[in-house]
């Protein structure tokens, strides 16, 4: 494809050090993926897997700071290209005894500082994003139109209040907010959570961003309000294309709005490809993560045949010990004895199996 | 056909919220009808799925048949007893026998005692087994719930989800339950771990007998376990029925729009936009509606040119019978 990638993330590591385990906790761990303008890049994951992270890592809003980041970010509109990864390497020193890390000295305030000028006039601007919790991320104090609107001065050209409000009330009305007039003057606290996420929703487009990161935008809401988000996430796509990064662990929500999908274990991406060959069960070869996850989900084909759902046995990994092979071999299937001790000893790269569809798994790249 | 084990007639609890002393005075405070009159019945061996949105009451109409919550009137029959009338002291063998999973992992569970503590103290708050029988009950706990033995001495915040919700599920069964209410099992857990905990409660239904009411919205795990299922609107139950025919040929509009709107949602026959655009008000207790409650979502009331029938206080839809074990509240019902 021609279209130029908005967005590629290229072997980025994202690692925190814990004080108390003394170990790193590896929440991302050598991601790759790329996002074409216009395109929908759906990353779906359990909670653990690094799929926040991820997003938290290109927009520069990792709170508890991390001991290591690296990697490379590029984010390229219009011809201008940023590098958005920051190195932290200057902020922060490992003390090591005996080879082990024993302890992290991080200059926090200097790192912040580096992010927060690398970002300026990209986050907001150009990035903007869409959080979990519609009504912790909005200001109870202030109106919801007062909020579209100060963002709206913030991030474009417009200086005057006044043509600012009223763009503040067109995107009320693109994000169908009933009665978007009364709705202007209202607190948070007075709008169902539906509403205070189209109002979130508002707020990120005004700013007519190159690039959209929604994390868990269905999450927490009711599963009638759910199906109306989504239907106006599908079509603002279709209206405004705006190229997305959609993070859910509900792969209905993912399989529904995503071209391409990214399913992520452990802090790695296990399987990216188009989204309806990764998604759909039909679809083969899968990974065997992807074929027991879909598996584990009640679908309509268990509800006519009248089977129960199959688990997935084991426990979600635990980053902070990841084992030397692959990361899902604890709780793999489909080990066969002819490759068990390659998949336990070593790791699988994320390898092409097909035009544009990417697997880590010995089963497939043999 | 096995009989009733729990028997719920004409349930209503109402919340009152002050708005001072003068209004309480004068009778003006406003009141919440959380639940207003419900009646179901669920048999042995049976689980009912009872679904709605948040808000709805579902989890209200759970703590009032434990008895956690003080009903306004209505009976809770267990065994053929009303609960709600027993002195505490005959309330107590009804206790052992029925049991709450709690939809808060974390609230639910000590975080001060490790699992072997929460587990001894659920053995031990009915019978006094001695050490090596609490010992022995707590292993056949751990077997029938699928947990580690090693899991004994960790704390809950050392747990992962599934396990919490494991050893939550065990602590209901070391008095000898047999009847349980699970608010929300699964909705705080992760994907792959949601399919191990709906598995074991089939599982343990199978091998121990008991009744489940399984309070959830998620609508594809209601529908595969429960074999009757009761969709609940603003403190009502709107229908009532087995669970595969509730899903597949829903006769309330409520229900069909609850289903449809599931994001993968199924085309059920002749609904070609479900629900429709700008129909979705947010549950509103505070300024009930006149008549059928549903009326302003509803997308027969206003197709059907707002029948005056439909909003008319004195003619609220009662819950009536229409055949085949169904029971709809709704002037207009689906064919």
């Amino acid at each position: 494809m021609a279209v130029e990638p908005v967005l590629t993330i290229e072997d980025l590591r994202t690692y925190f050090y814990s004080r108390s385990k003394r170990a790193f906790i590896r929440s991302v761990d050598g991601v790759g993926l790329q996002v074409r303008r216009g395109e929908t890049l759906g990353i779906v994951g359990e909670s653990g897997s690094g799929k926040s992270v991820t997003a938290l890592s290109v927009i520069g809003l990792i709170d508890a700071e991390p001991g290591v980041i690296t990697g490379r970010v590029g984010f390229r509109v219009n011809g201008t290209e940023w590098s958005l990864l920051p190195s932290i390497g200057d902020h922060v020193s490992l003390a090591e005894e005996d080879g082990r890390i024993v302890e992290v000295v991080k200059d926090n305030r200097g790192w912040r500082r580096k992010v927060d000028r690398l970002m300026h006039g990209v986050r907001g601007r150009e990035i903007s994003m869409i959080f979990q919790n519609p009504r912790v991320s909005l200001n109870p104090f202030v109106t919801i139109g007062s909020q579209v609107a100060e963002s709206v001065l913030l991030n474009t050209g417009i200086r005057n209040r006044r043509e600012a409000a009223e763009k503040a009330r067109y995107w009320l009305e693109q994000v169908r907010m009933d009665s978007p007039g009364l709705r202007f003057a209202q607190y948070p606290g007075d709008l169902s959570g539906g509403m205070c996420q189209r109002a979130m929703i508002a707020m990120a487009l005004s700013s007519e961003p190159s690039l959209l990161i929604a994390d868990e935008p269905t999450t927490g809401l009711d599963s009638t309000i759910q199906s109306k988000i989504v239907e106006l996430l599908d079509d603002l796509k279709k209206a405004v294309g705006v190229t997305t990064v959609l993070i859910s662990h509900d792969i209905n929500v993912v399989a529904r709005l995503s071209d391409s999908v990214a399913v992520m274990y452990g802090g790695t991406v296990l399987e990216y490809g188009p989204a309806d060959r990764v998604l759909s069960p039909d679809f083969l070869p899968k990974h065997p993560y992807v074929e027991a996850l879909l598996e584990s989900i009640p679908s309509e084909r268990h509800i006519k045949d009248g089977l129960l759902p199959r688990a997935i046995e084991g426990e979600v990994l635990d980053t902070v010990n990841a084992p030397r092979g692959c990361r899902f071999f604890d709780r793999c299937h489909r080990i066969t004895n002819g490759i068990e001790e390659k998949c336990r000893d070593l790791e699988p790269d994320l390898a092409e199996i097909s035009a544009g569809h990417q697997m880590r798994c010995w089963l497939h790249i043999g | 056909m096995s009989k009733a084990i729990l028997d719920v007639k004409d349930l209503k609890k109402h919340y009152s919220r002050s708005r001072g002393l003068v209004s309480a005075l004068r009778g003006r405070d406003v009141v919440i009808p959380a639940i207003d009159g419900i009646s179901f019945y669920i048999r042995e061996n049976e689980t009912m799925g009872l679904v709605g949105e948040s808000g709805c009451g579902k989890t209200t109409v759970g703590r009032s048949i434990m008895g956690l919550t003080p009903i306004t009137s209505g009976q809770v029959l267990f065994d053929g007893e009303d609960l709600s009338v027993l002195p505490p002291s005959r309330f107590l063998p009804y206790r052992r026998q029925m049991q709450m999973i709690f939809q808060d992992l974390d609230a639910a569970l000590n975080p001060k005692m490790r699992v072997r503590s929460i587990l001894r103290e659920a053995v031990t708050v009915f019978d006094r087994p001695g050490n090596e029988g609490v010992d022995r009950r707590i292993r056949e706990l751990l077997d029938q719930v699928n947990l580690k033995e090693s899991k004994l001495t960790s704390f809950p915040h050392e747990l992962s989800g599934g396990e919490k919700r494991r050893v939550g599920i065990a602590r209901a069964l070391a008095v000898g339950a047999r009847f349980l209410v699970a608010d929300e099992p699964t909705s705080a857990l992760d994907v792959s771990i949601q399919a191990q905990i709906v598995n074991l409660l089939v599982d343990l239904q199978r091998d121990l007998g008991l009744s489940y009411l399984f309070i959830s919205h998620d609508l594809r795990i209601v529908e595969l376990i429960s074999h009757k299922v009761a969709v609940m609107y603003l403190g009502k139950i709107v229908e009532m029925g087995l669970a595969g025919s509730i899903a597949n040929r829903p006769l309330h509009p409520y229900t069909r729009m609850l289903w449809s709107s599931m994001v993968d949602g199924r085309s059920l026959e002749g609904s070609p936009s479900p629900g429709g655009r700008g129909t979705w008000g947010s549950l509103d207790f505070e300024r009930p509606q006149a008549g059928c409650r549903f009326a302003s979502r509803c997308p027969v009331y206003r197709d059907r040119g707002r029948p005056a029938v439909c909003t008319d206080p004195s003619t609220e839809p009662e819950l009536l019978d229409v055949g085949r074990a169904r029971k709809v509240a709704c002037h207009f019902p689906l064919q």
